[in-house]
């Protein structure tokens, strides 16, 4: 049953049944200021969240910044070839250290260095060096310089960050003692993509757009097709609605779609005669397409309650894109553009303050799980 | 208000994203956030006609100083250094310039004043 709130504001939490009449996650998630203060440290503090894609990083001290949250990291590559976090903040005072640097236009050092004061780290973020000052205590007549004692290099390094990867995708995990491992969280999702070729493609386009909706908005829509029909009249052409199926999994779903005709096997990246369109819990997807020769990926980045920024990457065996990719990345741009109009006309209602608690269908099974998994993380 | 009243239009040239804004410093925190992940620029494609005359040459401490009572907002400052075709990054780092030089100061955020 809908709840609305003219009478008493009664909603309770998501049920375990879809079934049920409560199966939906209360409206004031998607509103409430106070709920995106905890979902910094719920949600994105506690789950592995996408930092990026290392093949934009080939080389040793490459490096790319991702905030999530109020957090921001450095993602580089070190001497060993590995692609390590560490908190943008140095440990001397805490000053951030390079400046926001995204995925698409990478930096390189062969240090981490503050420029506040010279505190400088190699890239596994040890301390490497220190101005005289912090070795010397000519400045202070109440020391001699035999009473400094030096920095321990490992002890006094940059923090680091957990992570992990899928393939070239790297996802980063705050929590001290992460809940899930990667894989864990991951499932049949790792597997899945990791019998790919991902790294064999090359980043070939980023469009970033800004929403006027929470952020679990657009996740919620992007995990059903109901809305297709009425409202993706191009993209619908060539697919079978009818047939494509819905996969629930512990941390991600998957939406299947089968076109109409057989797709030529030079034209998709994967085996299966299909689209396949991966939520992965909290905010990512990887959106494998059954018309083109590469893939995509989301990240549906939160900015405040009810605001997101959708980072929309393609990859393509080649960075330069041709007549036929350029087109496939219009329409897809298009879908997007219809879906924000869809998903910001739905946070409009939402913001009314009318609706309590909604109500989910029982082919909404994909939902439903976004749903739980957000009350579970908000009771954790 | 409908989208053709909204004062302020800023569009990034690079993937066309654009953004509409009653305050002038809405489009500059745009512009962080869009150059945070994509390193592009931001242009002005609409502003309200200034309450000032902004100088036929660049100079920032004119703008400021002309726009300014007694602080100015640095997305104003931007929407005004439009007219010589400046990008919103391109005026940020002309401020930081200046501040730099101790010409202008920040009494509170995101405005500059003259010192």
């Amino acid at each position: 049953m809908t709840r609305w709130n003219e009478d008493v504001d009664e909603v309770q939490a998501v049920s375990p049944d879809i079934t049920d009449e409560t199966n939906a996650l209360p409206a004031k998630y998607f509103t409430d200021p106070d709920v995106w203060e905890m979902e910094k440290e719920k949600v994105f503090s506690r789950y592995w969240v996408y930092a990026g894609h290392e093949n934009c990083i080939p080389d040793a001290g490459d490096y790319f910044t991702r905030t999530v949250g109020d957090k921001q990291v450095i993602v580089a590559r070190d001497e060993d070839g590995d692609v390590r976090a560490f908190y943008n903040v140095c440990a001397h005072r805490g000053s951030k250290m390079v400046a926001d640097t995204p995925m698409t236009d990478p930096g390189n050092m062969g240090r981490i260095q503050c420029p506040y004061h010279l505190w400088t780290y190699d890239l596994d973020g040890d301390l490497r060096s220190t101005p005289r000052s912090f070795e010397e205590a000519s400045l202070n007549p109440d020391l001699d310089d035999s009473d400094v004692a030096g920095l321990d290099p490992d002890e006094n390094g940059l923090l680091e960050v957990r992570t992990d990867s899928i393939g070239p995708l790297v996802f980063l995990n705050f929590a001290d003692d992460p809940p899930l491992s990667l894989a864990e969280q991951a499932g049949k999702l790792k597997t899945r993509l990791e019998s790919l070729p991902l790294e064999e493609y090359q980043h070939a386009r980023r469009y970033v757009s800004e929403v006027a909706c929470n952020w679990k908005t657009f996740g919620g829509n992007y995990s059903e097709c109901d809305h297709c029909q009425a409202n993706h009249q191009d993209w619908i052409t060539g697919i079978q609605l009818d047939e494509s199926a819905l996969e629930v999994n512990d941390y991600h779903w998957v939406l299947h779609y089968t076109h109409e005709e057989d797709v030529e096997d030079e034209l998709r990246i994967h085996d299966e005669h299909e689209a396949q369109f991966h939520y992965f819990w909290p905010n990512f997807t990887v959106n494998m397409y059954g018309t083109a020769d590469g893939y995509g990926t989301y990240i549906v980045d939160p900015i405040d309650e009810e605001r997101f920024q959708l980072i929309a990457d393609y990859y393509f065996a080649e960075p330069e894109l041709t007549e036929a990719e350029e087109e496939f990345v219009r329409t897809s741009r298009q879908l997007q553009e219809e879906d924000f109009e869809l998903v910001e006309r739905q946070y409009e209602g939402l913001r009314s303050g009318a609706l309590g608690q909604g109500q989910l269908g029982p082919n909404e099974h994909t939902l439903h799980r976004f749903h739980r998994l957000a009350q579970e993380a908000y009771n954790a | 208000m409908t989208a053709d009243d909204v004062p302020f239009v800023a569009c990034c040239p690079d993937c066309t994203e654009r953004t509409t804004a009653t305050d002038p410093n809405e489009v500059v925190a745009f512009y962080r956030r869009h150059h945070a992940v994509t390193g592009h620029d931001v242009s002005w494609e609409r502003t309200p006609p200034l309450a000032a005359d902004v100088p036929a040459d660049p100079d920032v401490d004119a703008v400021v100083a002309a726009l300014g009572d007694p602080d100015v907002a640095l997305g104003a400052v931007s929407a005004a250094a439009s007219e010589w075709g400046w990008t919103v990054g391109e005026t940020l780092d002309a401020v930081h310039d200046r501040r730099l030089t101790g010409a202008l100061w920040e009494p509170r955020d995101d405005h500059v004043a003259l010192v």
